[in-house]
This record gives C-alpha cells, structure tokens and sequence, in this order.
C-alpha cells in the first residue's frame, strides 16, 4: 500500500516497454537504466539505450546532472506516450550508474519480480 | 515474550512493499514497545536503501523524504527539533547538541536523486507505515540497491517467513 503521494517507479527494463507490455500505459511511474547514445542541450532530450531497446528521457528538470554519451544512467519518472504511440519518460530524478553490474541488475530484478508476485499471492 | 523482543534492536533489511504491508502490534500496556507484525514475526526497527524522491524540510522541526527501492516508497522521518524538545530537556545539554548536530548533519546529506541507506524505528502516523530516522548514509556504488534487494529477499526466505518451532 503506496503511504505517500509520491509514487515508486517501477522497475523495468527498456525491453519492457513495447506497446502490449502492462507497463505501456500513459503516466506510468517508472524506474529505467540504460546507456546515454544521444543528448540535446537544446530539448533537454536524452536516448538512453539498452540492447535493441531505446527510450527518449526529458531531463528538463533535473538539477546538478551532467550528461555524458556512453555513460549508463537511471531515472525515475513518469511515462508520456505521445500521439504516435512514442514514449518519452518525463523525469523528476536521475543519476549517473556507471558501474553498476547490468547482468546482476536485470537477473535480481527478475527475482525481485517473482518475490513480490508470490507474497501478493500468499496473503 | 522472547519471540517479541528477538529482533528489537535490530534494523531489519526490508523490501519497502513488505515494510508498507506490516501491521501494528495492539500493545497489551503503554510501557510496551511500538512493534509491527507480519507472519508472526514482529518488528521494531527497519534499513531501507533506495533513491531519494522528495524532501520536505521544516527548519528546526524536521525533515520529511520518501526513498524509492523500486517497490515502494516509505516515508522518512527526521527529527530536527532537538535543542527545542521537552523530551531532550531531561538529557545533558552536550549529549543533545551531539544528537542535534548529527541529525542537522543526516539532514545535508538527504538530497533528491541520490541513493541512501536509511535506518531508524519503524513508526505510524495516520495509519501509515513510516520510519523515524535514527541515521543516514548516501551510497555510491550504484551496485547496493541491487544488493539490498537480495539481502532483503534472501532474509525473508531465510529468517522471517520462517516459522520457529
């Protein structure tokens, strides 16, 4: 049971977010991590990459972020899917990850998944 | 009465879904510790780690910030009000600028975006679960939330949702 306003940003992968996934949905609050491949200073855009997968982060209210290509960076926001069906996640924070094990990361998050949906099912 | 106080000073490593979910012990006296239960197991005192997504700051009273671990958003509280408190008028005056320093210390290092191993009371308020923060400590090796999530699942497998004979 959420006890704040603020809302958790689910974990997910970039893969997760193709257009059949559940996490799909217009406003959703989302945790995503992947490799900076481009950013404008102009739109205050970034792509972040993972494997095939991509999403487009709007940084503009980040503070104290500097943004540098082929770092991994992760960012908790809420997911604007636009009239095209392209998803943009608006961000409200965001920190650089280099470092972090992504093959650790995805697995627990794997496990994680499977922890959380069998003691929703046991209570 | 020992399964009760079993884990009563120790910070318990919970997944912020679990914390949220635990329920409070109706307490039998008012000399009773404030505990919360789940699956029989009673808790007294939680960590947390997790990314900082809002701070609200009340100067000189206290400071108030949710962490994200990914499941959940638990509700920090930290008490900044201790040169004013009646509660901390019964202490030594350098033993509470001690405690005041240190929370005013915690309280900088609480910033949005940043990653923090909190630890402090499991408490209510508005029958919400919260923690009242006993300490604070930013981590930057991106690789302890998903350290903390195994503790947290290997823990719960292992200790709490275990029945003890």
């Amino acid at each position: 049971m959420e006890s704040s306003a603020i809302k958790s940003g689910a974990l997910v992968s970039l893969q997760d977010l193709h257009q059949s996934s559940p996490f799909f949905k217009q406003g959703a609050s989302l945790r995503v991590t992947g490799k900076l491949q481009e950013y404008s200073v102009e739109t205050s855009i970034a792509i972040v990459v993972d494997g095939n997968a991509k999403l487009k982060i709007n940084t503009q209210h980040l503070r104290d972020l500097s943004f540098r290509v082929n770092s991994i960076y992760q960012f908790i926001g809420e997911l604007l899917i636009q009239p095209d069906d392209e998803a943009i996640l608006q961000a409200r924070v965001g920190r650089n990850v280099d470092g972090i094990d992504l093959n650790l990361y995805h697995q627990s998050l794997q496990l994680l998944r499977q922890f959380q949906a069998d003691h929703l099912s046991t209570t | 009465m020992e399964q009760l106080h079993r884990l009563y000073n120790t910070h318990v490593k919970l997944l912020a879904f679990d914390l949220l979910s635990l329920t409070q012990t109706p307490s039998h006296s008012p000399s009773d510790p404030i505990s919360f239960s789940r699956r029989g197991t009673f808790f007294f005192r939680a960590e947390t780690v997790g990314t900082i997504t809002s701070r609200e700051l009340k100067p000189n009273k206290f400071l108030k910030f949710t962490v994200d671990d990914g499941t959940g958003c638990i509700v920090c509280v930290l008490w900044l009000n201790q040169l004013v408190s009646p509660y901390f008028s019964r202490c030594s005056p350098p033993s509470v600028r001690l405690i005041a320093q240190m929370a005013s210390h915690f309280a900088a290092e609480v910033r949005l975006g940043v990653v923090a191993r909190v630890r402090g009371r499991i408490t209510s308020y508005r029958g919400a679960v919260q923690i009242t923060v006993s300490d604070v400590v930013v981590e930057r090796d991106p690789n302890v939330e998903t350290l903390h999530w195994l503790e947290c699942m290997s823990l719960a497998s292992k200790c709490f949702d275990v029945r003890l004979s």
